[in-house]
């Protein structure tokens, strides 16, 4: 009956595996219980709605035997009186009941998003590295949309309908056993039938959805690389093993679809078959002489079974779709309870820096495999500090432990003599500003994103600020100038106007130590003289580390550490290194000469 | 819609098409007889107590039960061939319309593949919902009316009553809630949006302690969406109790003035029931057809969405374009213009002569039209002004297999597919040998695959995500060699790979240059300086044309270029 409270039907029903629900459910739990009156109301009303369809329906028939065939008009209108003001009172409960559990659904699942995205700021760097940004998307979105479903409509509905059929069956059961045993015939029947085809179409619908995997994948690389299909002349080919895979997709879909589409008619089939026996049944055993059943109850039986068969499948499918709910609460509080970055207890509120920084024998490994060995260093306060060397050398990792994004394996980072892991991180990040490759732009107005680098920074600020990083007048440019909200990902924006904007970021914080990982080649060339002029004025008065691909900041730069495989091989000035011969000459020659 | 529909309904499928929903009258026509009998063995049977009319109209039941099964599970399957098939036609044309598609400024990848995969599942969806739905349930809602005036003429008007009455109620609820659903999946949407950018700009929220400012926002963002979906979930609550009370309230009327009718001896009992029966079946064909209408707007967004990439079918080939490969391998611009906006062409006036053998270097900015050009003169667009020859030949004049016969592009994307390291080379040409597969991944230093396992039947997983950056790019260059072309193209093709092992594979590539005509993209000076011609594009236009000492002379760009990038000691040098 209910629109709005359709349940998925899958005949195939999803595998579940749940580790430990009971623990799942009692934290589930632990979310509404702050809400238990309101939950208990919906469920007094619960059962005084069911218990009004079951016993209303039964009137029906006692008005049917009592008064309409003994000529009591006058009952008859009272009693229907009485009938009609019951159910009005049952739709208005079930209004508020219906309500009542949204509100409490709406506001868990509020609460739970909440929850998980609190924790998702505190967890530390290395767990986005490891993990699909799809799959955490999918834990927040999907996951908690299944749970805010099943406290909205599964519970209710599996309250319901068991309530449902435990009343009716009794109500059926005391009314008359042999329509009782007929009416639950036919819903054994409907059961067993759905499972026989379930187990016949198993191995086509594992079929159907391997081939739309295959059919998907496919469609998704030709399409994304459409100009190599086209460049290579392989459009024929393409569309030829696509066709394999879509007819093959299409008689698996059909031998699994056509087998399941005779459950709906068979269902409704046996329900028929079950209205023409409580009739015939019914009818003949009035004519045999039987006084246990009646006109009346026959056709109480005939709705009864209505509502009978329905919640009882319902309820099956209920169970399974609670269960892939449970699954999806698993998975969210998996992302609740992985471990935050912490500062230790000790750690000490830092609000200045000399700009002094050193790293000690420092060493990291990501399980056995190390990524750093043996880091040394030391930046004099103003200084600033070149790293170059192949992709993948462990630059941007050695500049990530400066501001304690990854725990150490051994040694130690120091600014101003202090260990960095002893200090909050909140106050070391404050104090060392990190201009990415592609630092990350939000969907906010320009001035507001370059103010992230110190909320409290005013309009005049942000402003200086952009004329600092060379990105007044381009800013200026646009209509809506400062007010330009980014779309997401700020595509809308040069490469190296992102860049711009990132450094006038930096310039706002103000902070006394920078890491600067500059562009690869491929910036554009027109703002690469600004992006340049840019950073050379973020770099004064600071101590600089910059991860080094432009020869006019390798040449100025104090000191260079030329890192490979996560060691440092060379270390010095341009003119020293240039004098060893080794890596770093060698380097330079591929890079910067023929 | 339904245009797209019969489009892609063929021969046996139209069949089926038409035939399901026909059969499904049938189905609805058993059903409707069950409450009708029913009413018959109660008035006519019990009444006169005829034991063989009770056994007579029971068996005449059952009969109809199993028609209904037989009609029913008939439509269901012919129904699923239908859709099925429509489906599969559709996929297939759809995918054709993509890949050729030769439209500047076309639709996102992304976009595309929903359409041909999900949309066209939602169309699928509505053709089995033609073929059966939209007929079973209007059908039920209209017989079961006709039918329970037939049986008992005298209680009609209750339905007439409380039909518009249930109507009106429905209409007023989807109406209200249609614009509050819209407004909570902008909520969703923006939620969603918080998060995903939180994870992507993870780093960035780190490095500038912006956690404290995040939370504020997320918060504010998700007390909206549970605002907003609070609003629509409830506007929709009235639903079911509206059509649970009208129906109930219809049994009520059906038992006090039909009873009081019966006891003045006008109706008989057993058209109550038959009456009331109906009325269940009328009202659960109501919601459903409700149900229907709603799916059926949603399938017809998705007619909308596939409409539009047909849209895109490109038009039949030239009859003049030959696919006779030119046998010269030389390539001539001359004047070319082309551009999405005649106020803002991309390319302007771009002429150059690239003698066969030749190498010729395009550097500029982002945005300055280089891979415009060679889309160019690859036909990918075909909307310019202008000559583009090859081996003397006008592009035009050509078949596009004849210029991709002629053309090699290793592309700045070096996309590879899922497979085999076999199957990702020889994709330009499947007759390839082992042999030749060798000398194009050492031309291209590709040969880490000798070191695998497998070798060249080593798996490609979706995307290449088991190679790293620069041996995609590797083998992207050496997929580009095995058709052995007469004109290769490097399009930014060695960005990932280092700059020992780029000069490495010029050098191989060098090696083979009097044969090869050979066109390289790039923005690394150092990539272009030793061609034969060098060409700097600034917004479009051929700013200098020439060696790289002619180059230097004309183009302050270039000489910036050089400077920042070589160094000053670097000025005279080449």
């Amino acid at each position: 009956m209910d629109m709005h409270k359709r349940v998925p039907r899958n005949i195939h029903r999803e595998k579940v595996v749940l580790t430990d629900w009971r623990h799942t459910v009692g934290r589930v739990w632990h979310y509404l219980a702050a809400y238990r009156w309101r939950l208990g109301i919906v469920f007094l009303l619960t059962i005084v709605t069911t218990a009004v369809t079951i016993a209303g329906n039964r009137i029906n028939g006692i008005v049917v035997d009592r008064y309409i065939s003994h000529n009591k008009l006058h009952l008859l209108l009272v009693v229907c009186a009485v009938l009609a003001v019951m159910y009005i009172i049952a739709s208005i409960l079930t209004y508020f009941q219906n309500a009542i559990i949204i509100k409490v659904a709406q506001a868990t699942s509020a609460k739970i998003r909440q929850a998980v995205f609190t924790n998702l700021q505190r967890l530390p760097m290395r767990y986005f590295d490891t993990h699909d940004n799809g799959d955490v998307m999918s834990r927040l979105t999907n996951d908690v949309d299944n749970i805010n479903t099943a406290l909205m409509q599964t519970f209710v509905q599996l309250f319901t309908g068991i309530i449902s059929v435990i009343g009716m069956g009794l109500a059926m059961l005391i009314l008359s056993p042999l329509l009782t045993v007929i009416a639950l015939l036919s819903t054994v029947a409907t059961y067993f039938f759905s499972k026989a085809i379930a187990k016949l179409t198993q191995k086509a619908f594992m079929t159907q959805q391997q081939a739309l995997g295959s059919l998907n994948t496919q469609i998704e690389e030709s399409v994304s690389n459409k100009q190599l299909v086209q460049l290579f002349d392989h459009t024929a080919a393409t569309m030829q093993t696509f066709g394999q895979t879509n007819a093959q997709y299409t008689r698996a879909a059909f031998r699994a679809q056509a087998l399941s589409s005779i459950i709906g008619p068979f269902n409704n089939m046996t329900n028929n078959l079950a209205y023409v026996l409580i009739t015939a049944a019914g009818a003949l055993s009035i004519l045999t002489g039987g006084h246990a059943i009646t006109v009346g109850i026959i056709f109480t039986f005939l709705i009864y079974l209505r509502n009978f068969t329905g919640p009882i499948n319902n309820v099956l499918d209920l169970i399974n779709t609670l269960q892939l709910s449970l699954a999806s609460a698993e998975r969210v509080f998996e992302l609740i309870d992985e471990s935050p970055e912490q500062d230790l207890p000790t750690a000490q509120p830092v609000a200045q820096t000399t700009g002094h920084v050193a790293f000690e024998h420092v060493s990291l490994a990501y399980e056995t495999r190390p990524i750093l060995t043996d880091i040394n260093l030391v930046a004099n306060p103003g200084e600033v500090v070149a790293l170059v060397g192949p992709t993948g050398a462990g630059k941007t990792t050695i500049m990530n432990l400066l501001t304690n994004l990854y725990p150490l394996k051994a040694g130690r980072v120091l600014l101003d003599g202090q260990d960095v892991t002893t200090l909050r991180r909140q106050d070391l990040r404050r104090l060392v500003t990190v201009v990415q490759q592609e630092s990350f732009l939000f969907t906010m107005s320009i001035r507001e994103n370059i103010r992230l680098g110190r909320p409290t920074a005013t309009d005049a600020e942000v402003e200086q600020a952009a004329k600092q990083a060379h990105a007044a007048t381009f800013i200026e440019q646009l209509p809506a100038g400062y007010e330009t909200v980014l779309s997401e990902n700020a595509h809308r924006l040069s490469q190296g106007q992102r860049q711009l904007l990132s450094i006038a970021r930096a310039f706002i914080t103000g902070a006394p130590v920078l890491v600067l990982d500059e562009a690869t080649a491929s910036i554009d060339s027109q703002t690469e003289a600004d992006v340049q002029a840019a950073m050379t004025a973020l770099m004064q008065n600071k101590t600089s580390f910059v991860i080094a691909h432009r020869l006019s900041t390798i040449q100025s730069a104090d000191q260079i550490l030329v890192i490979k495989a996560g060691h440092v091989i060379e270390r010095g000035t341009h003119q020293s290194l240039l004098a060893q011969h080794g890596f770093y000459a060698q380097l330079y020659a591929s890079q910067f000469d023929d | 819609m339904f245009q797209i529909m019969m489009q892609h309904i063929h021969g046996k499928t139209r069949l089926a098409f038409f035939l399901a929903p026909i059969i499904m009258l049938g189905e609805v026509f058993c059903d409707l007889q069950q409450p009708t009998l029913m009413a018959k063995i109660i008035d006519s049977g019990l009444a006169k107590g005829d034991f063989n009319f009770v056994v007579q109209h029971a068996l005449l039941m059952v009969l109809f039960a199993i028609l209904g099964l037989i009609f029913g599970a008939s439509c269901g399957t012919l129904g699923s061939y239908a859709s099925l098939k429509m489906g599969e036609a559709l996929r297939q044309h759809l995918l054709k319309v993509a890949l050729s598609d030769r439209q500047p400024g076309g639709l996102e990848p992304a976009t595309l593949i929903t359409r041909i995969t999900n949309d066209v599942t939602q169309m699928q969806n509505l053709v089995m919902m033609v073929t059966r739905g939209l007929v079973r349930s209007p059908m039920l809602l209209i017989g079961g009316i006709v039918m329970s005036a037939i049986v008992c003429p005298d209680l009609a008007p209750i339905l007439y009553v409380i039909m518009p009455i249930l109507v009106i109620f429905l209409v007023v609820i989807v109406r209200r809630s249609v614009p509050l659903y819209t407004q909570m999946q902008q909520s969703v949407d923006t939620v969603n949006r918080v998060m995903r950018e939180n994870l992507q700009g993870a780093k960035t929220i780190k490095a500038y302690v912006l956690e404290p400012h995040q939370m504020t926002q997320f918060n504010t963002d998700n007390q909206h969406l549970q605002q907003a979906s609070q609003q629509a979930t409830l506007a929709t609550v009235w639903l079911s109790p509206i059509i649970q009370l009208m129906l109930n309230l219809g049994v009520v009327l059906a038992l006090s003035y039909g009873g009081s009718l019966a006891i003045s001896q006008t109706i008989s009992t057993g058209q109550i029931m038959a009456f009331v029966n109906y009325m269940i079946q009328i009202t659960t064909a109501m919601v459903q057809t409700v149900n229907i209408i709603t799916s059926f707007a949603r399938a017809l967004t998705s007619a909308t969405r596939v409409n539009a990439v047909l849209a895109a079918e490109p038009a039949e080939q030239l009859p003049v374009a030959t696919d006779t490969v030119p046998s010269g391998s030389q390539v001539s611009f001359d004047q070319v213009t082309f551009g999405y906006q005649q106020s803002a062409p991309i390319l302007n006036q771009v002429s150059f002569e690239l003698p066969a053998g030749q190498w010729l270097g395009i550097i500029g900015a982002t945005g300055a039209g280089k891979s415009s050009l060679i889309n160019l003169l690859t036909r990918r667009f075909d909307q310019y002004t202008g000559t583009i020859k090859i081996g003397g030949v006008d592009i035009q004049q050509l078949s596009l297999a004849a210029v991709h016969h002629k053309v090699a592009v290793a592309l700045q994307d070096s996309q590879l597919f899922s497979g085999t390291v076999r199957s990702n080379l020889t994709y330009g040409d499947q007759t390839a040998t082992d042999a030749v597969l060798t000398a194009a991944t050492t031309t291209a230093d590709a040969t880490f695959v000798t070191q695998l396992p497998k070798k060249f039947a080593a798996p490609v997983e979706q995307g290449g995500k088991n190679f790293s950056g620069g041996q995609r790019q590797r083998l992207n260059i050496a997929r580009a060699l095995v058709p052995d072309r007469d004109i290769l193209v490097l399009d930014d093709a060695t960005s990932a790979v280092d700059q020992t092992t780029n000069a490495q594979i010029k050098a191989r590539l060098q090696q083979t240059r009097a044969k090869r005509t050979t066109i390289v993209i790039s923005q690394r000076v150092t990539n272009v300086m030793d061609c034969d011609q060098i060409m700097v594009l600034t917004d479009g236009k051929v700013t200098a044309l020439g060696t790289h000492q002619a180059v230097l002379q004309q183009s302050a760009f270039y000489r910036q270029l050089v400077q920042t990038q070589l160094g000053d000691d670097a000025h005279g040098h080449a």
